[in-house]
């Protein structure tokens, strides 16, 4: 997995890369949780990622479950056909914010 | 079209990757699979992930798991065998649905995707033995 985290108008978005298993959970988060605990609203494009697994879903929801908790936002963006499949497989459509 | 074939990895989130080639090479070579390809990947990953994450800990140990898949007569049968922990079938529990957390979701991916899923305990000098089956 490779990332790529850019600003605007207090918006981080982080691009993610490659493919999401238990391999990179951590990185995953060490690059997102930090942004979201900074307070900023952040934005996850999945455009790139080819494969994501329980271990990258876990990201998500702890993703959106802290910035539920801080007040702010996560939404997910440019969601491939792949890593859609698995979302709503775990039937989280409905709770993550989608775009 | 029918395929057979299996391979051992070192027990190692790193090494999931390599599972997963080796299932799509696999793969790749049945038309049926043309549509769901990439769930029945998955379903042999998250069994995968449950060796390195449940049945050693996450732990470093050098062991490897065995990985066998084997398609016949439209049925698809992914096996896989480990050293570790043994396995408690009975302590296995799927995420529920209501549950907006991570814990237990790969078993309940894998319960999506297949049709059967059976632990064993033992075959030769393995620990755990896990089939995971679907017809076609």
């Amino acid at each position: 997995m490779t990332y790529q985290v850019t600003e605007e108008n207090n918006i981080s978005t982080v691009f993610l890369n490659g493919e999401i298993d238990m391999d990179v959970t951590d990185k995953a988060k060490d690059v997102i949780l930090p942004l979201i605990e900074a307070g900023k609203e952040v934005h996850i494009n999945l455009k790139d990622v080819e494969y994501m697994d329980s271990s990258g879903i876990s990201v998500l929801i702890e993703s959106h479950q802290k910035a539920m908790e801080l007040g702010t936002k996560v939404t997910l963006k440019e969601i491939s056909k792949s890593v859609l499949k698995v979302i709503m497989m775990a039937k989280l459509e409905q709770i993550l914010n989608l775009d | 079209m029918n395929i057979k074939d299996q391979k051992e990895f070192p027990v190692d989130s790193a090494q999931l990757k390599e599972v997963r080639n080796f299932a799509r090479g696999l793969f790749d070579q049945v038309p049926e699979f043309e549509d769901n390809k990439e769930e029945l990947v998955l379903a042999l990953a998250e069994a995968a992930q449950n060796i390195v994450k449940h049945a050693y800990s996450g732990q470093p140990s050098g062991d490897t798991m065995r990985v066998e898949i084997e398609y016949q007569d439209k049925v698809l049968k992914m096996e896989l065998f480990d050293k570790g922990k043994p396995v408690i079938p009975e302590n296995i529990k799927p995420r529920k649905l209501s549950d907006i957390k991570a814990g237990g979701l790969g078993t309940f991916f894998i319960g999506q995707i297949m049709d059967e899923v059976v632990f064993k305990t033992t075959k030769e000098d393995w620990v755990n033995h896990l089939i995971l089956t679907k017809r076609f």
